[in-house]
């Protein structure tokens, strides 16, 4: 009998030109996402403007930012944030999912939601602005508009709203290609069984929605964590640093205030904080399974 | 009841910012200025005779250009990789992995790529860091790996190559998630806003830069905005209708995994 292992171990290891197609796209993302990624630590030991030559610092910039109140500010900040996004966010998507399901509206209304997180940003924002201006926006006209030009709480309020207006589009489309997924008997036979609507869902449909609602948590946080564009565009930070989320604190500082190392070094914190926030996430929800 | 009524509130809400951004691109100025926004009817286009003052056409069909070319090549390169993958190329963890790095945090340490590569402030800076996407990719191969096998083979075996397979058998199957895979990487090429204000300069700059810099101008005329606004949305707005139901099932299928 002939060695096996021999043909399948030529077999696996034979060169097929087609396998050269995917040079192009690695060879982009390595040079344009894998090597900035990991580039980043090494600037997080300079000092670096961006114009000026790069002087090394070793672990200067990391010091700097334990003792950084403003770090620390835009630290709580993003948590304030993040408490109110994620569980809006996720309690939306899953309503949402299920009020569509199987609706003869189900697949207008998902387009509309999706709608905002594709088609603009710069544009939404120019929207929502001039809609929710307090004193001078549309609404203002009809209704009174919490002043978040100078609460921070309403100006992190509009934020959320903001975010959820753009992403929960998607959310519940995560939800519902899971919900679509639960097969039909099963619901028949506990209804069989005598078992509540409201029992069904509790012991049947929630159940098997948890690995969408892991999902939710974990890109909620990626993007709580990173997202500073609305910021940007809507309050810039303000009223008085109170939505200077992360993200934008590391704009800030980067290419505002030109300190590029230190920004750097926010960077490798921010990556961190959300590696580990996603991994505890994505542990605590499979243990309570 | 409460369920049909909770998704018409919520349709409203979220339809609320497009249909007053397709209302107030049309408001004459005096009525902007009176205050009286939704009291008194008025009906103009000189909103839009102030955007072509202001240059937006010129950063409009250079926006156009810029994504569509960026789009062009993430699909060109996904397609590829795509195939070299279901050729038994074992790569897909490395596309993975890159999914989840987090684009908008390597601002600082792509600031530095694109400066020792003198590609800063130049239109380069705008389209070779976004030629390939991981997450086009591994749309593009889940939707390539639900194709027969059989199909491919029947091909070979009349003696078709890598580039007739593509071009003649996988490129048709796979055009509607080629299409969706399309809207989105031009969608999140179009939207990008900090990105192109910071490595792209004066000379190249994109809608969404214009758009914030108009903000800045014109902090008060609700009207410009909006004829911005709009103007700048209606591109994508109108890719998104044609294109809705590939969109919405591309995304569902590719998060079933």
């Amino acid at each position: 009998m002939a060695p096996p292992s021999s043909t399948q171990f030529r077999r696996a290891w034979r060169f097929n030109p087609a396998h050269l197609f995917a040079l192009p796209a690695m060879g982009i993302l390595a040079l344009f996402i894998l090597y900035p990624f990991l580039d980043v630590l090494r600037f997080s030991t300079w000092d670096w403007s961006g114009l000026s030559a790069p002087k090394e610092v070793g672990l200067e910039n990391y010091r700097q930012i334990l003792r950084d109140a403003a770090f620390w500010a835009s630290l709580r900040t993003t948590l304030y944030f993040m408490a109110m996004a994620l569980p809006a966010f996720v309690i939306l998507a899953v309503l949402l999912a299920l009020a569509l399901d199987g609706q003869r509206y189900e697949r207008p209304v998902k387009a509309l939601l999706f709608l905002p997180g594709l088609v603009t940003l710069g544009g939404a924002t120019l929207s929502w602005y001039t809609l929710f201006a307090p004193e001078y926006g549309a609404l203002a006209a009809l209704v009174p508009i919490p002043r978040w030009d100078q609460e921070v709480f309403w100006a992190l309020v509009l934020v959320v709203l903001f975010t959820l207006w753009r992403h929960v589009g998607y959310g519940v489309l995560v939800v519902s290609a899971r919900l679509k997924a639960i097969p039909r008997t099963l619901l028949e036979a506990a209804a069989v069984d005598g078992a509540t609507a409201a029992q069904a869902f509790r012991y049947i449909t929630l159940p098997l929605l948890r690995p969408a609602i892991t999902f939710l948590l974990v890109i909620g946080t990626v993007l709580a964590l990173q997202s500073y564009s609305a910021v940007f565009l809507l309050t810039r930070g303000g009223p008085f640093g109170g939505t200077r989320v992360l993200g934008y604190y590391l704009y800030e500082t980067g290419f505002e205030n030109f300190r590029l190392g230190y920004a750097a070094a926010i960077t490798v914190i921010v990556l961190i904080l959300t590696l580990s926030f996603a991994y505890a996430q994505a542990r605590l929800l499979r243990e309570g399974e | 009841m409460i369920r049909h009524l909770f998704v018409l509130i919520t349709a409203f809400l979220v339809a609320l910012p497009f249909l007053w951004m397709a209302f107030a691109a049309f408001i004459p100025q005096e009525i902007v200025y009176s205050g009286e926004l939704l009291s008194r009817f008025g009906f103009t286009l000189a909103n839009f005779q102030v955007l072509a003052k202001e240059g937006f056409w010129g950063r409009m069909g250079f926006s156009l250009a810029v994504s569509s070319l960026v789009t062009f090549l993430q699909l060109f390169t996904a397609f590829l990789a795509a195939y070299a993958i279901k050729e038994g190329l074992k790569v897909l963890p490395f596309f993975l992995l890159l999914l989840a790095v987090p684009a908008e945090l390597l601002l600082v340490p792509l600031y530095g790529l694109l400066k020792s590569l003198h590609l800063l402030d130049t239109v380069w800076a705008l389209i070779l860091p976004f030629a390939a996407s991981p997450f086009i990719v591994f749309l593009l191969y889940g939707a390539m790996r639900s194709i027969p096998e059989e199909l491919l083979e029947a091909a070979r075996l009349d003696g078709a190559g890598h580039r007739v397979l593509l071009s003649r058998i996988l490129f048709p199957l796979m055009r509607p998630t080629l299409v969706a895979a399309g809207v989105l990487a031009f969608a999140a090429h179009w939207n990008l806003v900090l990105y192109p204000r910071i490595v792209a300069g004066e000379e190249w700059k994109t809608v969404q830069t214009w758009l914030t810099d108009l903000q800045r101008k014109y902090p008060a005329d609700w009207g410009i905005l909006s004829a911005a606004a709009l103007a700048a949305t209606l591109p994508l707005v109108l890719i998104y209708l044609v294109y809705e139901r590939r969109v919405i099932e591309s995304v569902e299928k590719g998060l079933k995994g």
